[in-house]
């Protein structure tokens, strides 16, 4: 089992500054996992509760240079902790631009070309007999060197990984309707206010473009509309005489013709999906999946400088859907 | 523009709120604890918030219709309604967006005699909320405030003074005396518990921190702290800010009165023409007033 990368600027600047800070808060611990051409960040994927989280990247996306070997398919997964692996990355960027900025003041400074190198490794750790598994990232500074090692789990057994892809693949099939989140930022602040009134959220979401948001409780109910969103997929005309109702009556009227899903989820877990913001999607989606199994959010990243989406770089969470009965 | 499906013929009240954030401040600071039964009153002159705790301090948050850009009011008599107040606030928050000038409405009573809010500035989204109000007790005690004597007995501090002075007492904690005297002209907190603080407003040497003061004699009463506490605790900054003064009365019995102004001006839109520094428009402030009952016992009972 064998990896070595050398990390791009660009994969140190989307990793540093966008999307681990955004997966640190959707949970403390995840699952990095390595294939031949991808690289996923997995939140919750094998425990089947909480909100889950899936950060995938082409491997250019992130790397100059990638080597993976492993006897099971060139497939690794471990456990990691999102905040040791940020403290880590980020005391090594600031060794290597020092290095990068005294590289720029000389020409032809330094010959040879510095880059942060991640691999896997098995350390003895001081004071223990048995060799410890870690993510090692290693680069120069202008005098010094420097090596960070972040423990990791022990790699995934075979079937676990293969239980990973299965959860994987099951995740990604997306279905009809999606609709375009409207300001996220808005979006935020209204529901951390929301979350203070009540625990359990229902999410409708229409064919014509209605996004409805609604805590009730035995005391009060509270709920946001937003019509008029943009939707990819399946559509639907909004019938002329619903102008007048109540932001209740149009999405009972929706749900009786068919052309609307609802779902009920934790507000907590509505919220801190809505933290992924921190990524800094270009745009993002919810849509309810098949049968109403769960609700997901679709964050949407273009090619810097046009409308066209980034297919090396995609993020979606999935939220466990609350059982009506239960709640 | 109106979005309620059934509307009864014709509500005691629909009015529109231009600033929540000011009444969601106004709010606050009554707000002493988690769980906390507020009554509504409604008339033609406005809103009146009413919270009382064990028949020792009552509080009440004044919003008349000049806080409204709208106000219909139609119902006979006063109507009463109990809601959580911690709900109403927390509700009232959510229509609160920062950095937009939120407009909402309003209206009482529903079709199964609830609060309904809704914001009503955008046709493409909607915010709203239904909430659930009750028959509310009885207030259980009457605070009628009634001057002691001919002369009163007051002073205005500045909140944030006031705030602090309240806020160090809690070292000693349990009782506070308050005491006024003519000669020279002070005011003195003193606490006596876990240890000994006083802490003296002395009116001539600090006219900025005592506005006003009138006493003709000297007096003396206990409260708990708990409940003095209750009357800065939850202070909007927004008073701090604005270096506004609290005043404070002893009334018959040593009942303490408790009054601070909170603003509830429109977000100030910057207005090269009319810019009279710190200007407010006097109708656009909330009043809150708090009803402190002292403790008495055989000692200081026939003090007044």
């Amino acid at each position: 089992m064998k990896f070595k990368a050398f990390l791009s600027d660009n994969g140190v600047s989307l990793l540093d500054k966008r999307f681990l800070p955004a997966l640190e808060k959707m949970g403390k611990i995840c699952h990095l996992y390595l294939t031949r051409d991808h690289i996923y960040f997995l939140h919750n994927l094998l425990n089947g509760d909480g909100i889950q989280c899936i950060a995938q990247f082409r491997k250019e996306a992130l790397f100059d240079e990638y080597r993976l070997s492993s006897q099971n398919d060139d497939r690794i997964s471990f456990a990691i902790d999102l905040s040791l692996l940020h403290r880590a990355l980020h005391s090594i960027i600031s060794i290597y631009t020092e290095f990068s900025a005294s590289d720029s003041g000389v020409p032809g400074g330094n010959s040879a070309p510095n880059h942060i190198q991640i691999k896997l490794v098995k350390k003895l750790p001081p004071h223990s007999q048995q060799p410890m598994p870690f993510l090692t990232f290693e680069t120069k500074g202008y005098k010094s060197a420097v090596i960070q090692d972040v423990p990791i789990s022990k790699p995934l057994s075979r079937s676990d990984v293969l239980e990973l892809q299965a959860a994987l693949d099951m995740a990604q099939d997306l279905p009809q309707t999606l609709i375009q989140v409207p300001d996220m930022h808005q979006l935020q602040n209204f529901v951390e206010k929301m979350k203070n009134v009540g625990d359990v959220l229902n999410v409708s979401i229409s064919k014509y473009g209605d996004l409805h948001l609604q805590v009730s409780t035995s005391l009060i109910t509270l709920g946001a509309e937003f019509r008029k969103l943009s939707v990819i997929g399946e559509q639907a005309q909004s019938p002329t005489d619903d102008q007048n109702l109540s932001a209740q009556s149009r999405t009972r009227i929706a749900l009786q013709r068919g052309d609307a899903m609802t779902v009920q989820v934790s507000v907590k877990h509505f919220f801190k999906s809505l933290q992924c913001h921190a990524a800094k999607p270009d745009c993002a989606f919810y849509v309810i999946a098949q049968q109403g199994a769960c609700l997901t959010v679709v964050f949407q990243f273009f090619i810097p400088g046009t409308h066209q989406t980034d297919k090396a770089i995609s993020l979606h969470c999935r939220l466990p859907v609350l059982d009506p009965g239960a709640s | 523009m109106s979005s309620s499906a059934v509307e009864p013929e014709s509500p005691d009240l629909v009015c529109q709120l231009d600033n929540v954030q000011g009444v969601v401040d106004a709010l606050t600071s009554v707000r002493w604890k988690r769980q906390q039964d507020a009554v509504l009153e409604l008339s033609e002159h406005g809103i009146v918030l009413i919270v009382e705790e064990t028949a020792c301090l009552q509080a009440k948050v004044y919003l008349q219709r000049e806080l409204f850009v709208r106000y219909e009011y139609s119902a006979e008599g006063r109507p009463r309604f109990g809601v959580s107040l911690g709900l109403f606030v927390d509700c009232l928050n959510t229509f609160s967006v920062q950095g937009h000038s939120s407009a909402i409405e309003l209206r009482y009573p529903g079709p199964d005699m609830q609060l309904l809010l809704k914001s009503v500035e955008s046709s493409d989204s909607c915010t709203y909320a239904e909430i659930r109000t009750r028959i509310p007790d009885t207030i259980s005690w009457d605070y009628n405030f009634e001057p002691a004597g001919s002369t009163p007995l007051s002073f205005t501090v500045k909140s944030a003074a006031l705030k602090e002075a309240i806020d160090d007492l809690e070292w000693p904690g349990s009782s506070i005396h308050l005491i006024l005297q003519p000669t020279p002209p002070s005011v003195t907190f003193r606490g006596e518990g876990h240890g000994d603080l006083q802490i003296d407003f002395m009116c001539q040497a600090n006219t900025d921190l005592l506005v006003a003061f009138h006493c003709d004699r000297e007096v003396c009463h206990r409260y708990k702290y708990k409940f003095l506490r209750a009357t800065t605790s939850n202070i909007p900054s927004s008073v701090i800010r604005d270096n506004r003064g609290s005043k404070l009365t002893i009334g018959r019995g040593g009942m303490l009165k408790v009054q601070h102004l909170v603003s509830v001006a429109k977000p100030a839109i910057p207005h090269p023409h009319v810019d009279s520094a710190g200007y407010q428009q006097p109708s656009r402030i909330a009043y809150i007033e708090f009803f402190v009952k002292p403790e008495v016992d055989e000692d200081d009972a026939n003090d007044t």
